[in-house]
């Protein structure tokens, strides 16, 4: 009750804020319009700058370009005596296009180096900017023929800018903003639970692209004059990103109190100091980027002081369930909960998963040699070998975080080599990492949705978040429900880890140590939980483990694997009586004297291994 | 024909010069981890002081380098130290994001300030000896003094690594942060000392640039551009692929002046650079 009034005065706040802007050019004079209206423009480039860097983790500081190309494209159409509307029009697909084809190479790097190679473009927009002379007009730059026009620029600016906040709250509420939080955690985890993340990253850089060219286009039109140093300087270009993390990026309100605060100071700054603004700029970014790089608002103090606390709250804070919701029971199966799952109708006769000649090399090291192993739908099979045997390896050449050097994987009568990691993980396979790998500043919950927002029957949000409950009790993590990921201790971690995977609704779970480092009770319970989601549900099981107390209680059969070639392949009281298996194992002189004493008592022999 | 080699050598001497400035900064990002966004920069300052102190004192170079190196050095740890070493306790996006905002800030008030006090004009160290010819071609000897420079500071460096205990800490910082650490290397003490030789590094090579070709207060982002594509094309903390890489970039931004239009060269390292990393994600050069 109390959440729904404060959502309605907020949103009257806003309006009336909102409309009290728009009377200002009627009220105040050109000066203060012409000061309301940088603030406008930075507010726009600044969030739309945070879409790609708070959202999705990409620091890019060539996010300038798009504001250069924009105003460059927008200035050339209005000089071609093209109407407002269509220059605009005309400058966001110019930007679009532009940013679609640098997004190619871009996406190749990742943290400090995608930060430089977009830091590098501005250098390149100039001497372009220059240099096209026919096009850009060269250093003389181009006049626009317009006269005054702040009034109807600030007022598209405003418009402009309440659509920019309204974008980012819809980004927020929607699968594309999960796709974009998942890559910012784990790009690699974010495939493997079945997020397409190539065209998602092409379409969020687009979108911050357009945005920054309406940016730029205004600006320009408001100016009716641009040159290459005043949209490409690297003095002016990273103002807007140090406004963002001033008060904090990725936060709902953090661009918009960053660029508030900020964008005025530097405006008195503008009048009080002159000379030294270059200077200036760069006192303001290196302090911030020293002392409040994760922005102030992150501060402990603005927690305890009320109206700021309210605009310091993360991102998933947002996320509240109604009380109604919140009490649903989530369904029961006799004892154990009810997961979502289909129940796969056992074929029998044919082989889930067939690996043919799999090879896996990296370099001349030969981590998975030749290994073929055929696994029928409802198997429980663990799959042992000392460490360093190509066991997790032959999961990443399944999962498709390796691509295998040779050889085939047939999943369900389908070649998988040409397959992607999320298309195979939405043709069911899911799998957990040897060290867990949540999405650590993601909640519980949330890490849980993902993968249901991503599969074959994608799920909206909302609908994720509540299927997610069942998953989540199953795994016993109800009282960590809205809790970050990395605050989990090590077995919450696991359990999750197990959960999210079951969650990307499997035919074949791989499962890669789940229960090592645990204690006997909670080794148990994953036990129960990989015999529980065959016989319920007909899921396959691929277990990698070392207990083989743990295993013998479950496994069909085992594969046992050395130096990455498979040397065994039978039920578990078979195999550790294999000579090679117990040499493996225990190395030749203890299998000699393991072989007189087996030969004494066959069923102590078991008990060694 | 001698057009073309003496474009060459041009190109050579200009590429060693570029390889020498991305010597530091691979060193730097080896270790620390930061891509010094002000290295370029601090070669620019550096160059406009040499030639300042040339121009009034009469200074010869090598000593104006020699009371560079040192200078940049105690300036370079200290920077370190208090600006961005708390940073490295923060989590990755904000120490990303935090590093890159302090050493661009630093980039634009060094600029800034150095246009202001000695202005924005080029400068050089006017110092010329006689030439020599070789036929057609003639070289000067200031020239042939600046590829010594080049190949005596490369050897020194190579030497600093492979033989003395600072060096080896070095590379096995490079390669495994953590194992080195658990060997007994003080990683950021390390740190801080890297951080600070490479910057040092940049006087010689400053010195060295401003011999040859003039420098300007805001010359030196370009210069950190072509250092990095240095790197992405050499292998980080590998210096004769950096020596290589360089030269190809030099030689290739001459023959770009000679045979289009000089005023593209700049975009080359970058255009390179993208081009590459499309072609080798990881980059071209062997590890070191």
């Amino acid at each position: 009750m109390k959440h729904g009034m404060s959502r309605t005065a907020g949103w009257l706040t806003g309006g009336a804020g909102v409309l009290a802007l728009a009377v200002l050019p009627f009220v105040g004079n050109a000066y203060i319009t012409t000061i309301a209206f940088t603030v406008l423009i930075a507010y726009i480039l600044g969030q739309s700058w945070d879409w790609v860097a708070g959202e999705m983790g990409y620091v890019n500081l060539g996010h300038y370009c798009f504001y250069g190309i924009g105003a460059y494209a927008f200035s050339i159409a209005l000089v071609g005596q093209w109407p407002l509307v269509v220059a605009i029009g005309f400058a966001v697909l110019i930007t679009a296009l532009a940013a679609l084809v640098i997004s190619v190479p871009l996406f190749r790097l990742h943290g400090d180096y995608f930060a430089f190679g977009t830091l590098a473009l501005l250098p390149l927009m100039e001497v372009l900017a220059y240099n096209l002379t026919p096009v850009t007009n060269g250093a003389d730059g181009i006049v626009l023929p317009v006269e005054q026009v702040l009034k109807p620029a600030y007022l598209i600016s405003l418009g402009v800018c309440v659509l920019t906040f309204i974008v980012t709250l819809r980004i927020n509420a929607a699968r594309f903003g999960y796709a974009l939080k998942s890559i910012r955690n784990d790009e690699q985890v974010a495939e493997t639970v079945g997020v397409r993340i190539a065209p998602v990253k092409r379409r969020v850089l687009m979108l911050s692209a357009g945005f920054g060219a309406v940016a730029g286009a205004l600006q320009a039109w408001q100016m009716s004059y641009i040159d290459p140093a005043t949209v490409f300087g690297l003095n002016v270009a990273l103002v807007p990103v140090a406004m963002v993390l001033f008060a904090g990026s990725g936060l709902r309100w953090g661009p918009l109190v960053g660029v508030l605060v900020l964008a005025t100071l530097q405006q008195w700054l503008l009048v009080s100091v002159k000379g030294f603004q270059a200077t200036l700029y760069g006192l303001i970014v290196l302090l911030i980027g020293r002392f409040m790089p994760g922005g102030f608002l992150r501060a402990r103090w603005v927690r305890r002081v009320p109206l700021l606390s309210a605009l310091a709250r993360e991102h998933h804070e947002y996320m509240g369930e109604s009380d109604a919701q919140a009490a649903l029971q989530v369904a029961k199966d006799g004892t154990a909960v009810a997961l979502p799952l289909p129940r796969i109708q056992p074929e029998s006769g044919k082989p889930l998963i067939e690996l043919q000649n799999v090879c896996m090399q990296f370099g001349g090291n030969v981590a998975v040699n030749d290994v073929s192993l055929s696994i029928r739908q409802g198997e429980i099979v663990g799959l042992i070998g000392p460490n360093g045997s190509g066991k997790t390896t032959l999961f990443n050449c399944i999962s498709r975080v390796y691509t295998p050097t040779g050889g085939r994987v047939m999943f369900a009568g389908q070649d998988l080599s040409q397959a992607s990691r999320d298309e195979i993980a939405r043709l069911g396979v899911g799998r957990t990492y040897q060290i867990p790998r949540p999405f650590g500043d993601l909640t519980v919950q949330e890490n849980i949705a993902i993968p249901l927002m991503f599969n074959e029957a994608p799920l909206s949000p909302r609908d994720a978040m509540r299927e997610a409950r069942s998953f989540i009790e199953y795994a016993e993590l109800s009282h960590r429900l809205r809790d970050r990921a990395d605050s989990l201790s090590v077995q919450e971690r696991k359990a999750l880890e197990f959960a999210r995977a079951l969650a990307c609704k499997p035919r074949l779970l791989l499962v890669d140590e789940v229960a090592s480092g645990l204690t006997p009770v909670e080794v148990q319970r994953f036990v129960e939980h990989i015999r529980h989601v065959r016989d319920r549900y007909g899921i396959t099981v691929i277990w990698v483990e070392h207990i083989f107390s743990a295993l013998e209680k479950v496994v069909d059969r085992v594969i046992v694997l050395e130096q990455g070639s498979l040397i065994a392949d039978g039920p578990l009281s078979q195999v550790v009586k294999d000579e090679r298996v117990l040499s493996t194992y225990l190395g030749s002189a203890a299998q000699a004297s393991t072989k007189t004493k087996a030969q004494k008592s066959p069923q102590r022999a078991e008990g060694v291994v | 024909m001698e057009v073309l080699l003496q474009v060459l050598i041009g190109g050579v001497l200009l590429g060693g010069l570029y390889a020498l400035v991305a010597f530091g900064l691979s060193l730097i990002y080896g270790v620390v981890r930061i891509l010094n966004f002000a290295h370029g920069t601090l070669l620019a300052v550096s160059g406009v002081l040499a030639s300042l102190a040339y121009a009034s004192w009469q200074l010869h170079p090598l000593l104006i380098a020699v009371l560079l190196a040192p200078l940049l050095f105690v300036c370079a740890y200290g920077y370190y130290q208090v600006l961005l070493r708390p940073l490295s306790k923060r989590n990755h996006f904000e120490s990303t994001v935090g590093t890159v905002l302090v050493t661009v800030g630093t980039l634009m008030i060094l600029s800034d300030l150095t246009a202001k006090a000695a202005g924005a004009t080029q400068r050089n160290i006017p110092l010329r000896l006689e030439a020599l010819e070789f036929g057609e071609i003639v070289i000067s000897t200031t020239q042939l003094l600046i590829l010594l420079g080049i190949a005596l500071l490369t050897v020194v460096m190579h030497l600093i690594l492979t033989c003395t205990w600072f060096g080896r800490a070095v590379r096995a910082v490079t390669q495994d942060p953590v194992g080195a650490q658990i060997c007994g290397v003080q990683s950021t003490r390390m740190k801080a000392l890297t951080f600070a030789f490479g910057s040092a590094t940049v006087a010689v090579a400053a010195v060295l640039y401003v011999l040859s070709f003039p420098v300007d207060p805001y010359m030196g982002f370009g210069l950190t551009v072509k250092a990095f594509t240095i790197i992405v094309v050499g292998g980080v903390g590998n210096l004769p692929g950096a020596l290589l890489a360089g030269i190809f970039l030099g030689v290739a931004e001459g023959l770009t002046g000679l045979y289009w239009k000089p005023e593209w060269a700049p975009a080359l390292s970058v255009v390179l650079m993208l081009l590459i990393l499309v072609a080798f994600p990881k980059g071209v050069g062997v590890k070191a």
